[in-house]
Protein backbone atom coordinates (compact mmCIF):
# COMPACT_ATOMS: atom_id res chain seq x y z
CA UNK A 1 0.00 0.00 0.00
CA UNK A 2 3.33 2.54 -0.29
CA UNK A 3 1.95 2.79 -3.59
CA UNK A 4 0.12 5.84 -2.31
CA UNK A 5 2.68 7.55 -0.77
CA UNK A 6 4.70 7.04 -4.39
CA UNK A 7 1.49 8.32 -6.38
CA UNK A 8 1.54 11.54 -3.73
CA UNK A 9 5.59 12.03 -4.63
CA UNK A 10 4.62 11.67 -8.35
CA UNK A 11 1.95 14.05 -8.52
CA UNK A 12 4.32 17.14 -5.86
CA UNK A 13 6.76 16.69 -8.65
CA UNK A 14 4.76 16.57 -11.67
CA UNK A 15 2.87 19.91 -9.84
CA UNK A 16 6.09 21.13 -9.86
CA UNK A 17 7.25 20.60 -13.27
CA UNK A 18 3.76 22.23 -14.54
CA UNK A 19 4.59 25.58 -12.35
CA UNK A 20 8.01 25.68 -13.73
CA UNK A 21 7.09 25.66 -17.24
CA UNK A 22 4.17 28.31 -17.06
CA UNK A 23 1.56 26.62 -15.30
CA UNK A 24 -1.53 24.76 -16.96
CA UNK A 25 -2.80 21.15 -16.60
CA UNK A 26 -1.27 17.77 -16.39
CA UNK A 27 -2.17 15.42 -19.01
CA UNK A 28 -0.07 12.23 -18.25
CA UNK A 29 3.02 11.09 -16.72
CA UNK A 30 5.48 8.71 -17.81
CA UNK A 31 7.11 6.48 -14.94
CA UNK A 32 9.70 4.14 -15.19
CA UNK A 33 8.99 1.11 -12.28
CA UNK A 34 11.61 -1.73 -11.78
CA UNK A 35 10.34 -4.98 -11.07
CA UNK A 36 12.64 -5.03 -7.90
CA UNK A 37 11.44 -1.86 -6.47
CA UNK A 38 8.22 -3.51 -4.67
CA UNK A 39 5.75 -1.36 -6.43
CA UNK A 40 2.91 -3.23 -8.25
CA UNK A 41 1.96 -1.23 -11.44
CA UNK A 42 -1.82 -1.56 -11.22
CA UNK A 43 -1.77 -0.23 -7.54
CA UNK A 44 -0.03 2.34 -8.72
CA UNK A 45 -2.47 3.68 -10.98
CA UNK A 46 -5.19 3.23 -8.81
CA UNK A 47 -3.39 5.30 -6.41
CA UNK A 48 -2.65 8.05 -8.92
CA UNK A 49 -6.51 7.68 -9.97
CA UNK A 50 -7.54 8.42 -6.11
CA UNK A 51 -4.62 11.16 -6.01
CA UNK A 52 -5.81 13.52 -8.41
CA UNK A 53 -9.67 12.37 -8.08
CA UNK A 54 -10.41 16.07 -6.73
CA UNK A 55 -8.58 18.50 -8.88
CA UNK A 56 -7.57 20.31 -11.67
CA UNK A 57 -5.41 17.08 -13.15
CA UNK A 58 -8.22 15.00 -12.58
CA UNK A 59 -7.78 13.57 -16.34
CA UNK A 60 -3.81 13.04 -15.92
CA UNK A 61 -3.12 9.58 -17.12
CA UNK A 62 0.03 7.42 -15.56
CA UNK A 63 1.93 5.94 -17.96
CA UNK A 64 3.72 2.75 -16.36
CA UNK A 65 6.83 1.52 -18.38
CA UNK A 66 7.88 -1.78 -16.50
CA UNK A 67 11.59 -2.46 -16.28
CA UNK A 68 12.62 -6.53 -15.85
CA UNK A 69 14.81 -7.31 -13.80
CA UNK A 70 18.12 -9.14 -15.85
CA UNK A 71 19.16 -12.19 -14.70
CA UNK A 72 22.32 -12.73 -16.05
CA UNK A 73 24.63 -15.93 -16.42
CA UNK A 74 28.38 -15.09 -15.84
CA UNK A 75 29.17 -18.61 -17.28
CA UNK A 76 27.29 -17.91 -20.53
CA UNK A 77 28.25 -14.43 -20.83
CA UNK A 78 24.46 -13.61 -21.47
CA UNK A 79 21.45 -12.06 -20.20
CA UNK A 80 18.93 -15.72 -19.30
CA UNK A 81 14.98 -14.59 -19.93
CA UNK A 82 13.21 -15.70 -16.48
CA UNK A 83 9.87 -17.09 -17.34
CA UNK A 84 6.82 -15.16 -16.28
CA UNK A 85 6.62 -14.30 -12.71
CA UNK A 86 9.27 -16.70 -11.77
CA UNK A 87 12.64 -16.40 -10.31
CA UNK A 88 15.35 -18.92 -11.74
CA UNK A 89 17.63 -19.82 -9.64
CA UNK A 90 19.82 -21.52 -12.51
CA UNK A 91 20.72 -20.65 -15.82
CA UNK A 92 18.23 -22.44 -18.36
CA UNK A 93 21.19 -23.30 -20.84
CA UNK A 94 23.93 -24.60 -18.88
CA UNK A 95 22.71 -24.87 -15.35
CA UNK A 96 25.01 -22.11 -14.08
CA UNK A 97 23.75 -19.52 -11.03
CA UNK A 98 22.51 -16.71 -12.24
CA UNK A 99 22.88 -12.65 -10.93
CA UNK A 100 20.44 -10.30 -10.81
CA UNK A 101 20.91 -6.80 -11.67
CA UNK A 102 18.89 -3.89 -12.45
CA UNK A 103 14.93 -3.67 -11.76
CA UNK A 104 15.61 -0.88 -9.35
CA UNK A 105 14.31 1.88 -11.60
CA UNK A 106 11.43 4.00 -9.89
CA UNK A 107 11.80 7.33 -12.17
CA UNK A 108 9.85 10.02 -13.47
CA UNK A 109 9.96 9.87 -17.36
CA UNK A 110 8.45 13.00 -19.09
CA UNK A 111 5.34 14.93 -18.48
CA UNK A 112 2.64 16.06 -20.77
CA UNK A 113 0.84 19.27 -20.14
CA UNK A 114 -1.72 21.41 -21.42
CA UNK A 115 -0.96 24.74 -21.29
CA UNK A 116 -3.20 27.86 -20.08
CA UNK A 117 -4.57 28.65 -23.51
CA UNK A 118 -5.27 25.24 -24.53
CA UNK A 119 -7.27 24.50 -21.45
CA UNK A 120 -10.65 24.01 -22.47
CA UNK B 1 -0.02 20.02 -25.24
CA UNK B 2 3.72 20.29 -23.97
CA UNK B 3 6.18 17.16 -23.48
CA UNK B 4 8.74 17.86 -20.65
CA UNK B 5 11.51 15.30 -20.18
CA UNK B 6 11.64 14.92 -16.55
CA UNK B 7 14.39 12.32 -15.61
CA UNK B 8 13.85 12.11 -11.83
CA UNK B 9 13.82 9.83 -9.11
CA UNK B 10 10.49 9.75 -7.72
CA UNK B 11 11.88 9.08 -4.61
CA UNK B 12 14.04 12.31 -5.05
CA UNK B 13 13.05 13.66 -1.96
CA UNK B 14 13.22 11.02 0.52
CA UNK B 15 16.70 10.27 -0.80
CA UNK B 16 18.02 13.64 -0.24
CA UNK B 17 16.62 13.46 3.10
CA UNK B 18 18.45 9.79 3.34
CA UNK B 19 21.59 11.41 2.20
CA UNK B 20 21.83 14.13 4.81
CA UNK B 21 21.15 11.18 7.24
CA UNK B 22 23.89 9.07 5.76
CA UNK B 23 26.50 12.23 6.29
CA UNK B 24 25.31 13.17 9.47
CA UNK B 25 25.65 8.87 10.31
CA UNK B 26 29.33 9.22 9.06
CA UNK B 27 30.30 12.02 10.91
CA UNK B 28 29.32 10.69 14.19
CA UNK B 29 31.02 7.12 13.30
CA UNK B 30 27.93 5.45 14.49
CA UNK B 31 26.77 1.87 12.40
CA UNK B 32 23.19 2.09 11.21
CA UNK B 33 21.60 -0.97 9.93
CA UNK B 34 17.95 -0.87 8.43
CA UNK B 35 15.87 -3.94 10.17
CA UNK B 36 13.13 -5.38 7.32
CA UNK B 37 10.95 -8.90 8.23
CA UNK B 38 7.56 -9.79 8.14
CA UNK B 39 5.47 -9.02 11.27
CA UNK B 40 6.65 -11.48 13.85
CA UNK B 41 10.09 -13.29 12.57
CA UNK B 42 12.02 -12.11 16.00
CA UNK B 43 13.42 -8.66 15.06
CA UNK B 44 12.86 -7.27 18.82
CA UNK B 45 14.07 -10.58 19.87
CA UNK B 46 17.39 -10.17 17.88
CA UNK B 47 17.94 -6.96 19.24
CA UNK B 48 16.95 -7.47 23.42
CA UNK B 49 19.78 -10.63 22.38
CA UNK B 50 22.13 -8.58 20.39
CA UNK B 51 22.29 -5.68 23.09
CA UNK B 52 22.35 -8.47 26.01
CA UNK B 53 25.59 -10.11 24.46
CA UNK B 54 27.31 -6.75 23.79
CA UNK B 55 26.88 -5.20 27.08
CA UNK B 56 28.12 -2.27 27.75
CA UNK B 57 31.43 -3.06 24.80
CA UNK B 58 29.02 -1.27 22.40
CA UNK B 59 26.82 1.68 22.77
CA UNK B 60 23.39 1.27 20.81
CA UNK B 61 20.22 2.64 20.14
CA UNK B 62 17.27 2.25 18.47
CA UNK B 63 14.35 3.87 16.46
CA UNK B 64 10.62 1.86 16.51
CA UNK B 65 8.78 1.89 13.44
CA UNK B 66 5.36 0.55 13.97
CA UNK B 67 1.91 1.01 13.47
CA UNK B 68 0.81 1.67 16.74
CA UNK B 69 1.95 0.92 20.21
CA UNK B 70 5.28 1.70 22.01
CA UNK B 71 5.87 -1.70 22.85
CA UNK B 72 9.39 -2.56 21.17
CA UNK B 73 11.16 0.31 22.42
CA UNK B 74 9.51 -0.43 25.44
CA UNK B 75 11.22 -3.61 25.64
CA UNK B 76 14.29 -2.17 24.23
CA UNK B 77 13.94 0.91 27.17
CA UNK B 78 13.91 -1.62 29.80
CA UNK B 79 17.64 -3.26 28.53
CA UNK B 80 18.55 0.50 29.07
CA UNK B 81 18.19 0.89 25.56
CA UNK B 82 17.99 4.40 23.69
CA UNK B 83 14.97 3.91 21.71
CA UNK B 84 12.48 6.38 19.98
CA UNK B 85 9.34 4.91 18.81
CA UNK B 86 7.50 5.98 15.29
CA UNK B 87 4.28 5.34 15.04
CA UNK B 88 3.09 5.65 11.59
CA UNK B 89 -0.67 5.65 11.90
CA UNK B 90 -1.29 2.75 9.68
CA UNK B 91 1.46 3.48 7.15
CA UNK B 92 3.20 0.42 5.89
CA UNK B 93 6.73 1.70 5.64
CA UNK B 94 9.61 4.21 7.41
CA UNK B 95 11.02 6.80 5.72
CA UNK B 96 13.77 9.08 5.92
CA UNK B 97 12.16 12.18 6.71
CA UNK B 98 10.35 10.41 9.71
CA UNK B 99 13.86 8.95 10.97
CA UNK B 100 15.21 12.37 10.85
CA UNK B 101 12.78 13.65 12.99
CA UNK B 102 12.79 10.90 15.48
CA UNK B 103 16.79 10.74 15.85
CA UNK B 104 16.20 14.75 16.13
CA UNK B 105 13.80 14.73 18.95
CA UNK B 106 15.49 11.17 20.38
CA UNK B 107 19.14 13.59 21.18
CA UNK B 108 20.53 9.65 21.09
CA UNK B 109 24.28 10.15 22.77
CA UNK B 110 26.51 9.16 21.08
CA UNK B 111 26.50 5.75 19.74
CA UNK B 112 28.21 2.69 18.20
CA UNK B 113 25.21 1.41 16.49
CA UNK B 114 21.78 2.56 15.44
CA UNK B 115 19.75 -0.02 14.67
CA UNK B 116 16.15 1.12 12.64
CA UNK B 117 13.88 -1.77 13.55
CA UNK B 118 10.97 -0.81 10.70
CA UNK B 119 7.49 -1.67 10.36
CA UNK B 120 6.76 -5.63 9.57
CA UNK B 121 6.42 -5.86 6.25
CA UNK B 122 8.84 -7.51 3.46
CA UNK B 123 7.17 -5.36 0.97
CA UNK B 124 6.94 -1.42 1.33
CA UNK B 125 9.84 -0.81 3.58
CA UNK B 126 11.95 -1.66 0.53
CA UNK B 127 11.82 0.95 -1.71
CA UNK B 128 13.11 3.84 1.45
CA UNK B 129 16.43 4.49 1.92
CA UNK B 130 16.98 5.40 5.75
CA UNK B 131 20.48 6.69 5.49
CA UNK B 132 21.50 3.22 6.77
CA UNK B 133 24.87 1.21 6.27
CA UNK B 134 22.77 -2.13 5.13
CA UNK B 135 19.70 -3.50 4.90
CA UNK B 136 19.60 -6.97 7.26
CA UNK B 137 15.76 -8.84 6.05
CA UNK B 138 15.11 -10.94 9.09
CA UNK B 139 13.39 -14.84 7.81
CA UNK B 140 11.85 -17.11 10.50
CA UNK B 141 12.05 -20.66 9.49
CA UNK B 142 8.22 -20.75 10.99
CA UNK B 143 7.71 -18.41 7.49
CA UNK B 144 8.59 -21.21 4.93
CA UNK B 145 11.68 -21.91 2.87
CA UNK B 146 9.90 -19.95 -0.40
CA UNK B 147 10.60 -16.57 0.96
CA UNK B 148 12.85 -14.93 -1.14
CA UNK B 149 12.12 -15.75 -4.50
CA UNK B 150 8.78 -14.82 -3.46
CA UNK B 151 9.56 -11.51 -1.93
CA UNK B 152 13.20 -10.44 -4.47
CA UNK B 153 13.21 -7.04 -3.94
CA UNK B 154 14.13 -7.17 -0.02
CA UNK B 155 16.20 -10.32 -0.68
CA UNK B 156 18.38 -8.84 -3.11
CA UNK B 157 18.86 -5.43 -1.24
CA UNK B 158 19.71 -7.27 2.31
CA UNK B 159 23.75 -7.22 3.12
CA UNK B 160 22.74 -9.56 5.12
CA UNK B 161 19.71 -12.33 5.49
CA UNK B 162 18.99 -13.75 9.06
CA UNK B 163 17.40 -16.64 9.29
CA UNK B 164 15.81 -16.79 12.74
CA UNK B 165 13.86 -18.83 15.51
CA UNK B 166 16.34 -21.77 14.04
CA UNK B 167 15.92 -23.71 17.47
CA UNK B 168 11.90 -24.49 15.46
CA UNK B 169 14.00 -26.39 13.00
CA UNK B 170 13.27 -30.03 14.12
CA UNK B 171 9.35 -29.13 13.96
CA UNK B 172 9.13 -27.18 11.25
CA UNK B 173 9.81 -28.01 7.55
CA UNK B 174 12.06 -25.55 6.13
CA UNK B 175 14.48 -26.25 3.67
CA UNK B 176 17.80 -24.69 4.75
CA UNK B 177 19.70 -25.18 1.45
CA UNK B 178 17.35 -23.64 -1.00
CA UNK B 179 16.79 -20.85 1.08
CA UNK B 180 20.94 -20.44 0.78
CA UNK B 181 20.39 -21.16 -2.80
CA UNK B 182 17.64 -18.50 -3.57
CA UNK B 183 19.54 -15.74 -1.42
CA UNK B 184 22.92 -17.06 -3.75
CA UNK B 185 20.94 -16.03 -7.19
CA UNK B 186 19.29 -12.51 -5.48
CA UNK B 187 22.69 -11.57 -3.67
CA UNK B 188 25.91 -13.55 -4.17
CA UNK B 189 27.81 -12.03 -1.95
CA UNK B 190 25.31 -11.65 0.75
CA UNK B 191 25.60 -12.86 4.25
CA UNK B 192 23.24 -15.15 5.42
CA UNK B 193 23.50 -16.01 9.68
CA UNK B 194 21.50 -18.15 11.61
CA UNK B 195 20.19 -17.55 15.01
CA UNK B 196 17.89 -18.14 17.72
CA UNK B 197 17.44 -15.52 20.39
CA UNK B 198 15.95 -18.25 22.54
CA UNK B 199 18.52 -20.32 22.68
CA UNK B 200 21.17 -17.86 21.66
CA UNK B 201 22.33 -19.77 18.59
CA UNK B 202 24.28 -17.32 16.58
CA UNK B 203 24.46 -14.37 18.04
CA UNK B 204 28.32 -14.08 19.20
CA UNK B 205 28.72 -14.31 14.91
CA UNK B 206 25.75 -11.93 14.14
CA UNK B 207 27.45 -9.56 16.65
CA UNK B 208 30.96 -10.34 15.53
CA UNK B 209 29.79 -9.17 12.05
CA UNK B 210 28.29 -5.80 13.62
CA UNK B 211 31.41 -5.35 15.23
CA UNK B 212 33.51 -5.66 11.78
CA UNK B 213 31.18 -3.51 9.70
CA UNK B 214 31.38 -0.89 12.52
CA UNK B 215 35.52 -0.96 12.54
CA UNK B 216 35.46 -1.11 8.98
CA UNK B 217 33.37 2.00 8.61
CA UNK B 218 36.04 3.81 11.06
CA UNK B 219 38.59 2.50 9.22
CA UNK B 220 36.64 4.17 6.44
CA UNK B 221 37.16 0.66 4.49
CA UNK B 222 33.93 -0.36 2.37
Amino acid sequence: MHELSIAHEIYRTCRAVVAAHGGGTLAAVRVAVGELTAVEPDLLVFAWEAVVAEGKDHQARLEVEWRQARQFCPACGADKRQAEASWLPLCPDCGGPLQVAGGDDLDILSVEILGPEEES
Amino acid sequence: MTTVDVRQRILAENEAAARTLRDGFAAAGTLVVNLISSPGSGKTSLLEATVRHLGGRVTVGAVEGDIATERDADRLRALGVPAVQILTGGACHLDARQVARATGEAAFPRLDILFIENVGNLICPTSYDLGEDFKVAVLSVTEGDDKPFKYPAIFSRAEVTVISKVDLLPHVRFDLDAVRSQLRTLRPAGTVLLTSAHTGEGIEAWCAYLQQRLTDKRRGTP
